[in-house]
């Protein structure tokens, strides 16, 4: 790989963590996981809905699946981006995306994103489409990854 | 200081790093909205002593520096995760049904019978992830291939592992492991300290 040493495939650091969730008349429900430097992949997922259960699970990965994590961040150019102009966490909801890659780290903070009209009609729609884009590819990543290893159905 | 404009489109500049310090960060929160432009440089309040507090003085950007700790993200991460037994040493782990593969560098016009007719040869596939970009529809570039017994995936990996397929140059490893690919909290003592102690098979 012709990457920097910082770059998708470097082996600078890397920490991930997206969460978003609400606080209502069921609790605090929230979806939340994280890629640790050491390979730890932890998932939590908290639904009082219906059941009262709460899905906590973890498993140590590959170097190799934290790598396409990376470039999956990394493809995405989200660490250009800047949370300014996004709409703020509200009462329906609030999103955050951390993510330490070699020297740069990011703490995004925003709102809820019902679907891309939000996006467009938001005061930063290039920025906010990318965090759009990239939080279902790293959602679809990580449930895969839950899935094939628990036999559980994350959400 | 650079003005609220600027912060749009540009890094925050090097010699703000040394704001790294809690108390600075308790003082400063996000009292006033306006204020908050102006202040670029503060400690995470989210991460609290998590591992990515730790290390040297990065570039640090965006309102979660900014926010008050109530979140509760304490209370969330912490306490037990369930997790498959494990002995915790090197080597892949066994996942619930069977041993699971990922495969990088998949073409992005690839469809899941060209990951069949590739990978199925090793084994029959129990399951087969092959997931698509959102943006795009296009493949996103990985496929996780689960098998029934660590002989398949064992083959699959060495056989296919820097193979072509569908004319790119397919990375194939376990995805799971057993244990740690290095010491928890290790600080980053050169740029390139950790790059070889990993437990995977090969690259």
């Amino acid at each position: 790989m012709a990457e920097e040493e910082n770059g998708a495939a470097g082996g600078g650091e890397f920490y991930l963590r997206y969460y978003v969730g609400h606080k209502g008349k069921f609790g605090h429900e929230f979806l939340e996981f994280e890629f640790r430097p050491d390979g730890k992949l932890r998932y939590a997922n908290n639904s009082n809905y219906k059941n009262d259960t709460m899905i906590r699970k973890e498993v140590f990965l590959t170097p190799s699946v934290l790598k396409e994590c990376r470039r999956i961040v990394s493809d995405s150019e989200i660490m250009k981006e800047d949370d300014n102009n996004w709409p703020e966490p509200d009462r329906v909801g609030r999103q955050e995306l951390e993510i330490v890659m070699g020297n740069e780290h990011i703490s995004f903070t925003t709102s809820k994103i019902g679907s891309l009209m939000d996006v467009q009609t938001s005061k930063d729609p290039e920025g906010l489409r990318i965090f759009y884009y990239l939080v279902q590819d790293l959602k679809c990543f990580v449930f895969s990854l839950i899935s094939l290893h628990f036999k559980i159905k994350p959400i | 200081m650079s003005n609220a404009a600027d912060v749009d489109a540009l890094d925050f500049e090097p010699d703000d790093d040394d704001l790294m310090d809690e108390e600075a960060a308790v003082d400063v929160d996000a009292s006033s909205p306006g204020a908050a432009a102006t202040i670029p440089k503060l400690k995470s309040a989210i991460t609290g002593g998590s591992a990515a507090a730790a290390a040297a003085p990065k570039k640090t950007k965006g309102r979660g520096f900014r926010e008050e700790t109530d979140t509760g993200r304490g209370n969330r991460m912490s306490g037990r995760f369930d997790s498959l037994d494990s002995d915790g040493g090197p080597g892949p782990e066994r996942s619930i049904e069977g041993w699971i593969i990922l495969v990088t560098g998949v073409h992005e016009e690839a469809q899941e019978d060209d990951l069949q007719n590739a990978f199925g040869e090793f084994g029959e596939i129990k399951n087969l992830h092959l997931n698509l970009d959102r943006r795009t529809g296009f493949v996103k570039g990985y496929a996780l291939i689960e098998y029934e017994s660590f002989e398949e995936a064992e083959k699959a990996i060495a056989s296919m592992d820097g193979g072509e397929l569908l004319t790119q140059t397919v990375n194939v490893d376990w995805a799971f492991s057993r244990g740690p690919f290095r010491r928890k909290n290790n600080r980053r003592r050169s740029p390139h300290g950790h790059r070889s102690r990993s437990p995977r098979r090969r690259f």
